[in-house]
């Protein structure tokens, strides 16, 4: 009866108009969601899909070959990789390689920022640009630097210190080259991002600190060093993050894991499972508990950094 | 200085300690007038000044030795290349003509360059796009989708390379510079640095674009982008870079061929098991590190602060 005695064509109007600021609406929420989706469709093509079809993988058995069949075999994967000892070592030496590496990521670059804060202009520069320069240096070009220097009769290691030691193939030294190559990369980069960090924090607490009879020791203990906090615990968090993708290349190219097995990182572990091994399905099980383990320690890291940092406001 | 409770105390250069030792009876210091921002509390003693210089001076020399015998080892004739003076002479480039003749030096840098060139373009073009709505737009998601970016530094290349591995063998693009480029397109740390700068970046600027009624997308090139330009091209380099020194990913899809740099160095150090070919070798990972070493110096300060803010924040 109302709707009758309505004009159609006025009742119509409304509607459509609303259905039109409607669509306009929409396309423009839509706006952001555009500009993100090439690199959200990167992102979940190549990082985020590949890692549902890992955990799909480590339920299978399969050599990796497109014409073998992959048979489903439940958690056998995670049973036979918690039997073998493989696992267990490959953490103890990551994590032994990543303590190693705390020296020369947060060590010396604090001792190294603290002792050279008066150094400034241009032979700053220069000397930055010195510590800096191993960090551009390839993986792999590192990798055939050290073999050459610390080659067992030629290298210059060596033969200037009189030794004969096999840095490489001795397996209670290999993984210790390692570290020493991949500290080598990152202590210009630690050293700068301390510098930078040093910088960075406001000198009035030092000398109110001052005013108040402090030494300058103790200005660097209770005041410098709580302040720089948040930048020791943003290159902890590098080094956990990183050791792995930088040493990779050293260890692919200069070790291959061995000396029996002395260099088997977890990374690598990973590596030699899916290509030397063709066990997917193992390759897989160890992958998906590294990153449940990885995910765990960061967001530890995360958390202890939001817990200790001090925030200067 | 004996009295001190800091176990780090680390002001003083070791050349400086006997005048620390005078200096440190008078606890209230003089603060000196305009004192830099960053300086230190205390007056600067000039012992500590030439203490910082020579910690600077050692571990420079230390980090940029093993660079520099690279280069010497790469010029030394190939009777010489066991000895240890520290000028090669005479010069030789029989070792870069050697290495051409086994690796096709001008090939390898050529694809590089293209490989790390497309890579840091599609990164940069993908990333400020993103960046671009995170930092225009408010919208609903948008903290959990860069959430989904930085999450993927959790998620290590070994654990996804199995699934990424079959997909570009059924996409056929192993063995193809395409498939070292593609998979590698959207960086997250190109994005949360672009997002940073584009954070800073006055709202007010769009907001005035906006109401002269450019879209979106015109604001992005005609105003965002050439007010970024020296952080842009900062950061380019620091992906070119990054891209140039890639290993695992080039080292897994192009298997049956060293077409980039890195592989080529690699070829090297898996070719020979007595005695590498060092001189080749160190001419290959000398070219490698060239490029590199050159953008550095053309763009220093651009780069560094680009690296360090790159870990700051």
């Amino acid at each position: 009866m109302f709707v009758e005695t309505a004009p159609p064509s006025a009742a119509r109007s409304p509607v459509t108009a609303a259905r039109a600021t409607w669509r306009r609406r929409l396309a423009r929420a839509a706006v952001p969601y555009a500009y993100v989706a090439p690199a959200l469709a990167m992102v979940v093509i190549w990082t985020y899909r590949p890692l549902v079809g890992t955990a799909q993988l480590s339920l299978y058995s399969w050599n990796l070959l497109p014409t073998a069949p992959a048979r489903p075999v439940g958690l056998d994967n995670y049973r036979r990789l918690l039997e073998l000892p493989d696992l267990g070592h490959a953490v103890g030496r990551t994590f032994l390689v990543i303590v190693g590496l705390l020296p020369f990521t947060l060590l010396v670059p604090v001792v190294v920022g603290l002792l050279t804060r008066r150094v400034r202009g241009r032979a700053r520069t220069v000397y930055q640009a010195m510590i800096f320069a191993p960090f551009l240096v390839a993986p792999v070009a590192a990798a055939s630097v050290w073999l050459w220097l610390l080659d067992l009769h030629q290298g210059v290691v060596n033969r200037a210190l009189g030794l004969s030691v096999n840095w490489f193939n001795d397996p209670h030294l290999a993984l210790w080259a390692v570290i020493l190559m991949t500290g080598w990369s990152l202590l210009g980069f630690a050293v700068l991002v301390v510098a930078a960090g040093l910088a960075g924090i406001n000198p009035d607490y030092a000398q109110a600190a001052a005013l108040d009879g402090a030494r300058r020791g103790q200005i660097t203990r209770w005041v410098t060093l709580p302040l720089l906090s948040p930048t020791l615990v943003f290159l902890l968090l590098m080094t956990v993050l990183l050791s792995g993708q930088l040493t990779f290349p050293l260890i692919n190219t200069v070790t291959q894991g061995g000396p029996l097995n002395s260099t088997t990182t977890i990374y690598y572990l990973l590596w030699d499972y899916g290509f030397r091994d063709f066990n997917a399905g193992l390759a897989s099980a160890a992958g998906i508990l590294f990153f449940l383990g990885f995910t765990v320690l960061a967001a530890g890291l995360v958390w202890l950094s939001e817990k200790v940092t001090f925030h200067d406001n | 200085m004996t009295t001190d409770v800091a176990p780090l105390v680390l002001d003083e250069g070791p050349a400086a300690t006997g005048e620390a030792g005078l200096a440190s009876p008078a606890p209230p210091r003089r603060r000196g007038g305009p004192a830099e921002p960053d300086e230190p509390v205390g007056e600067v003693s000039r012992a500590s000044v030439v203490g910082g210089h020579a910690v600077l001076v050692l571990l420079g020399l230390a980090c940029i030795f093993p660079i520099y015998w690279l280069y010497v080892t790469s010029l030394r004739t190939s009777d010489d290349i066991f000895r240890l003076t520290p000028f090669p002479w005479p010069l030789s480039v029989s070792s870069y003509s050697e290495a051409n003749k086994a690796v096709h030096i001008g090939r390898l840098l050529v694809n590089t360059i293209a490989v790390a060139g497309l890579t840091a373009l599609g990164q940069m073009l993908v990333g400020l796009l993103a960046a671009y709505a995170f930092a225009a737009w408010r919208f609903r998601f948008s903290r959990l989708l860069y959430l989904a970016f930085v999450g993927t530094w959790l998620v290590p290349f070994q654990v996804t390379m199995l699934p990424n591995y079959t997909l570009l063998n059924r996409l056929g693009l192993l063995n193809t510079l395409a498939g070292v480029v593609i998979p590698n397109l959207c960086s997250a740390l190109g994005l949360l640095m672009l997002r940073q700068h584009l954070d800073g970046f006055p709202k007010e600027l769009l907001e005035a674009a906006r109401m002269d009624g450019r879209s979106s997308w015109a604001t992005l090139w005609t105003v965002v982008v050439p007010n970024l330009r020296p952080a842009l091209a900062a950061l380019g380099i620091l992906l070119f870079v990054n891209s140039w020194n890639e290993y695992f990913w080039p080292a897994l899809v192009l298997q049956r061929s060293n077409s980039v740099i890195q592989l080529g160095i690699a070829s090297f150090i898996g070719s020979a098991d007595q005695g590498l070919p060092w001189g080749p070798l160190s001419a290959t990972a000398g070219l490698a590190c060239l490029p590199v070493f050159v953008l550095y110096l053309a763009l220093q300060r651009h780069v560094v602060n680009g690296f360090v803010h790159s870990g700051l924040k």
